[in-house]
């Protein structure tokens, strides 16, 4: 299934634009992740990665507002197209798949190994 | 813009961001930066701020962020560079006759002069490898020679002692002194040629050595071998410490195996070398003189500016030794690098020599590529029509006239490569045929810094020659009237195209006529009579046992039927070793103390074995006449030179006081260079000087026969020595060998010149009658001739090379006869060389162009008058 390819932080930022819901661009997202993982966000991969995504259809991109603090710049908002939202629902699928085949004993934090 | 504002971002990381973001996504990013900047600026504080204002953009420098090579509004004109070559590319292949005539013409000259300047090289190589070239010297001795100053590369052996003693300035000083000797290891002995030199000769010169090192001829009796003789004697490199015998005599041992001498030096080949003090040993040393000239003397000075002000240091030491019968004589240093190419004295300077030659040929290189450059720029221009609705259509479409310069750059670069390409093949593969000939070994080395170099200058200024006339010629048209159609470029009297095409002709017909007169003059030389016959002339070296047992050898010799006739004298009769001034005699002033002799001595025989003419008196015979050995002959020139009448009987004395009596007058014979008038000779009757032993071979029995039977005599008497059986006719041809590479040099390339002329001419020539199809079908329909229409298109061109041979002729006149003038013995330079070569190039001319004016005169003319 090559088809839906996403990556592990790919697949944050589109749940993130999901989350955002119509109020994603590049700032709000890399907040939002953020916030939720714990870990920094360059704008230069996520950059990259809206820009990647876009490429390969599971985004669209559309110019917004702009505020002083973006020096007159324009936002640039981002939503999931029909083929995105398959592709993180391809990818939640794959996961539960795995979590269903793996037997129940092994992770049971209780009866795990130390 | 003004100053950072408080809250502003880094201006120059800005400024970098903005230059490489692609354009399309610059506006979000650099608002998200700024964004985010400001955030960073009200929570954390500028510092702050910017430290990550930095991390940030740099970390933004990734692919897909980057601007790609070709976007829009780019900086650059990547886009259209790679059209011009789309474009380019497609001229190329849409006219394949043109692009090959183009090609291979480019690709011919710049064979061409890539040859001639790897030889260049070679020659301005030549002694530099050594560490010290730029500081070592050879000293020269200066004096009048019959009236004229003239230089030469030998001084007196007692110089390099007294400037190590007495000068400060002199690093060191190496005397050197060419030597043959039978050396013997085991079974094994060779007599060749080495030389005796100082100490510190390896120490100064940088010839790398294989076992040993520069100290190597420090020991008294040590002996340095080439890796050729080692070979030879030993078998083997690895033989230091080995004894070697050399003179049947006396003992050495190996210190040193040096690398055979390389092509570039100019040493003579040596096989060994030996420490003077063996020269001294040998009591050769005696009797030295600081009037004598016989050793090379080479000195490196510790500061190479001080070369000025130490010839007069050496002038004021060979004063203070010489007599007043010297007080002409002068020493002076010339540098080691120039040494291969400034080697013949004019009026006593060291002016003359191999960069003439080497000056020639660049020139000719030059010519060459020039000439190629001229076929391209006569295709371009004249099959510009083709490209002008193209201009036109650009120019409407906005193109510059810049850019317009720029594609046609671009594409005759793209030609240019392709041709050089082609030639880097023709090169490589050419080389060995042209190492023969020249006899030399010369390489193309793909991996020096030097060689890419040169393949870019030479890239560059072609390209820019060839194309720089067209693209602006291109580049020039009139868009209204390109798309009107009324560009018409045939037909001007006086087109840049037809200049072009005689200067080109002109260039190529001069080097052909002087490279017929460089073949006459060698032919001229080589048919000189030279007043013997040389044929069947063989010699030996006295050495070893042959001076003690010659009575014996000579009559084996006639005994065996072998030998017509024998002769001693005192050098090989191509090769005179002395020569003698300061003689007087009846009626002699003093002006005739200057006149120099070639120094000569024969015991009897001498007409007989070489062939000559006695013309008055008698041959010398020492054994038939005892008195003889006081008696001289002299030839035709000399006997001229003194003035005498009636020769026969007369005295010559020379400074010691000595008398000879003349007994006969032998006709003038070529002893040394054969282009150059016979020197006034003395001959004498001596006993004491005999070098050479010579042998004519009976020519009614096989040469194969004679030398075995002359070897047997040989071995027989003088056992220890190889028969060497030197054949002055050898001797004799190889005196051309330097014109006879001049001449092959200089015909390769006038055929060349020719060949590359004449490309341009078919390509002209061709797309003129392509051109005039229509009138020529039109013609025919009205009754004109083949033969009229035929002489119609080719007289225009034969009218250029007409008026090329015109300028050609004086200005080849000019040239040969400044060559020729380096020869006192040289071919008159006729007219009919001018005319043969002229009507040569005539007839090479209309055979090319009127094969094209056929092609299109028997066209069908129906044919060409439908198609519209």
């Amino acid at each position: 299934m090559k088809k839906y390819h996403l990556g592990e932080f790919e697949e944050l930022v589109v749940l993130a634009i999901g989350i955002l819901n119509n109020k994603a661009y590049s700032v709000t997202i890399k907040d939002e992740i953020e916030e939720r993982t714990a870990r920094t966000v360059s704008l230069g991969a996520l950059h990259t990665a809206l820009k990647r995504m876009e490429d390969k259809g599971y985004l669209k991109s559309f110019p917004g507002d702009s505020n002083d603090e973006r020096g007159g710049r324009p936002k640039r908002y981002f939503e999931i197209t029909a083929l995105g939202k398959k592709a993180v629902q391809h990818s939640r699928d794959t996961r539960a798949e795995f979590w269903n085949a793996v037997p129940k004993t092994i992770l049971q934090s209780t009866l795990a190994v130390r | 813009m003004m100053a950072n504002k408080p809250h502003d971002p880094p201006r120059a990381l800005l400024a970098f961001f903005r230059w490489y973001c692609d354009p399309a996504m610059l506006d979000y990013i650099e608002g998200d930066l700024k964004e985010i900047y400001s955030r960073r600026l009200k929570k954390s504080g500028k510092r702050t701020a910017d430290i990550l204002f930095v991390v940030d953009v740099l970390l933004l420098f990734r692919i897909g962020i980057i601007r790609s090579m070709e976007g829009i509004n780019t900086l650059n004109n990547y886009g259209m560079i790679k059209s011009y070559f789309k474009i380019g590319w497609r001229n190329i292949i849409r006219s394949k006759g043109y692009s090959f005539l183009n090609i291979s013409g480019l690709a011919i000259g710049l064979t061409a002069a890539m040859l001639i300047l790897l030889w260049v090289q070679n020659e301005t190589s030549f002694d530099r490898f050594h560490a010290k070239a730029d500081r070592i010297y050879q000293l020269f001795s200066r004096d009048l020679d019959n009236g004229n100053l003239t230089a030469w590369g030998y001084t007196p052996a007692l110089l390099a002692p007294e400037l190590i003693q007495s000068y400060p300035d002199v690093e060191d000083a190496v005397r050197q002194r060419v030597v043959f000797f039978l050396l013997k290891a085991g079974q094994n002995r060779f007599n060749e040629m080495g030389a005796f030199t100082d100490p510190g000769f390896l120490r100064m010169f940088s010839f790398p050595t294989i076992h040993g090192n520069a100290n190597a001829l420090d020991d008294d009796a040590g002996i340095v071998l080439s890796r050729a003789m080692a070979i030879k004697l030993f078998g083997t490199l690895d033989c230091i410490g080995q004894t070697v015998q050399v003179n049947d005599n006396d003992n050495f041992k190996v210190t040193a195996v040096l690398e055979d001498m390389p092509q570039n030096t100019s040493f003579e080949n040596f096989t060994f070398l030996l420490p003077w003090s063996y020269f001294t040993k040998l009591g050769w040393d005696e009797n030295q003189t600081w009037s004598t000239t016989n050793t090379g003397t080479y000195v490196s000075l510790k500061d190479p500016n001080d070369a000025g002000a130490f010839d007069s240091k050496l002038n004021g030491l060979l004063r203070s030794h010489l007599g007043e019968a010297d007080s002409g004589r002068e020493v002076f240093s010339h540098p080691l690098t120039k040494l291969h190419l400034y080697s013949k004295s004019e009026n006593g300077q060291l002016t003359g020599g191999r960069h003439e030659t080497v000056t020639m040929f660049s020139l000719i290189a030059g010519l060459i590529v020039i000439m190629a450059c001229i076929n391209f720029i006569n295709l371009s221009t004249a099959r510009s029509e083709k490209r002008a609705r193209e201009v036109g259509v650009r120019k409407i479409a906005g193109a510059y006239r810049s850019s317009l310069v720029t594609q046609f750059l671009v594409e005759s670069t793209v030609l240019v490569v392709f041709a050089f390409v082609i030639s880097l093949i023709l090169v490589k593969l050419s080389l060995p045929v042209f190492n023969l000939a020249l006899n030399a070994s010369l390489t193309l080395e793909f991996f020096q810094v030097d060689f890419w170099l040169y393949v870019v200058a030479i890239l560059l200024f072609t390209g820019i020659m060839a194309g720089a006339y067209p693209a602006f010629f291109l580049a020039a048209y009139q868009p209204i009237k390109t798309i009107k159609g009324t560009v018409r470029t045939v037909g001007s009297t006086f087109s840049p195209r037809k200049v072009l095409v005689v200067i080109q002709f002109t260039a190529a017909i001069v080097l052909c006529i002087c490279a017929v007169i460089v073949h006459r003059q060698i032919q001229f030389a080589e048919n000189r009579n030279v007043g013997y016959n040389p044929e069947d002339i063989h010699y030996e070296f006295m050495q070893g046992e042959i001076p003690n047992h010659f009575d014996a050898i000579k009559s084996e010799l006639l005994a065996s039927g072998a030998v017509t006739s024998v002769t001693r004298t005192f050098a090989p009769i191509v090769w005179p070793w002395g020569t003698k001034s300061g003689l007087s005699w009846q009626g002699s002033d003093d002006a005739d103390k200057t006149l120099n002799f070639v120094e000569y001595g024969a015991d009897a025989d001498m007409s007989k074995t070489f062939d000559m003419q006695i013309l008055e008196g008698r041959d010398l015979d020492i054994y038939l006449h005892p008195t003889d050995t006081a008696a001289v002959v002299l030839n035709e020139s000399a006997v001229s030179a003194m003035r005498l009448s009636s020769p026969v009987g007369e005295f010559i004395r020379d400074g010691s006081g000595k008398n000879w009596q003349v007994v006969g007058v032998v006709k003038d014979f070529v002893i040394q260079s054969p282009y150059t008038n016979v020197s006034p000779m003395i001959i004498h009757g001596w006993q004491d000087r005999y070098g050479v032993l010579n042998y004519r071979f009976n020519s009614n029995k096989s040469n194969a026969d004679n030398q075995r039977t002359v070897e047997g005599v040989f071995k027989k008497n003088n056992p220890e020595y190889p028969v060497e059986s030197n054949s002055a006719e050898d001797y004799y041809q190889r005196k051309f060998a330097t014109e006879r590479q001049t001449g092959k040099l200089a015909s390769v390339f006038a055929g060349l010149s020719i060949l590359v002329s004449c490309l341009g001419l078919f390509g002209l020539a061709s797309y003129l009658a392509e051109s005039r199809t229509k009138e020529i079908g039109v013609r025919k329909v009205l009754g004109a001739s083949s033969l009229r229409i035929v002489t119609m298109l080719s007289t225009s061109f034969i009218k250029l090379v007409v008026i090329a041979i015109v300028i050609a002729s004086p200005l080849a006149w000019y040239f040969a006869s400044n060559w020729l003038d380096s020869f006192e013995y040289r071919v008159p330079v006729g007219v009919g060389v001018f005319v043969l070569t002229g009507l040569v190039s005539l007839l090479i001319a209309l055979a090319t162009v009127s094969t094209q004016a056929m092609r299109a005169t028997l066209a069908d003319p129906v044919k060409s008058l439908r198609s519209e």
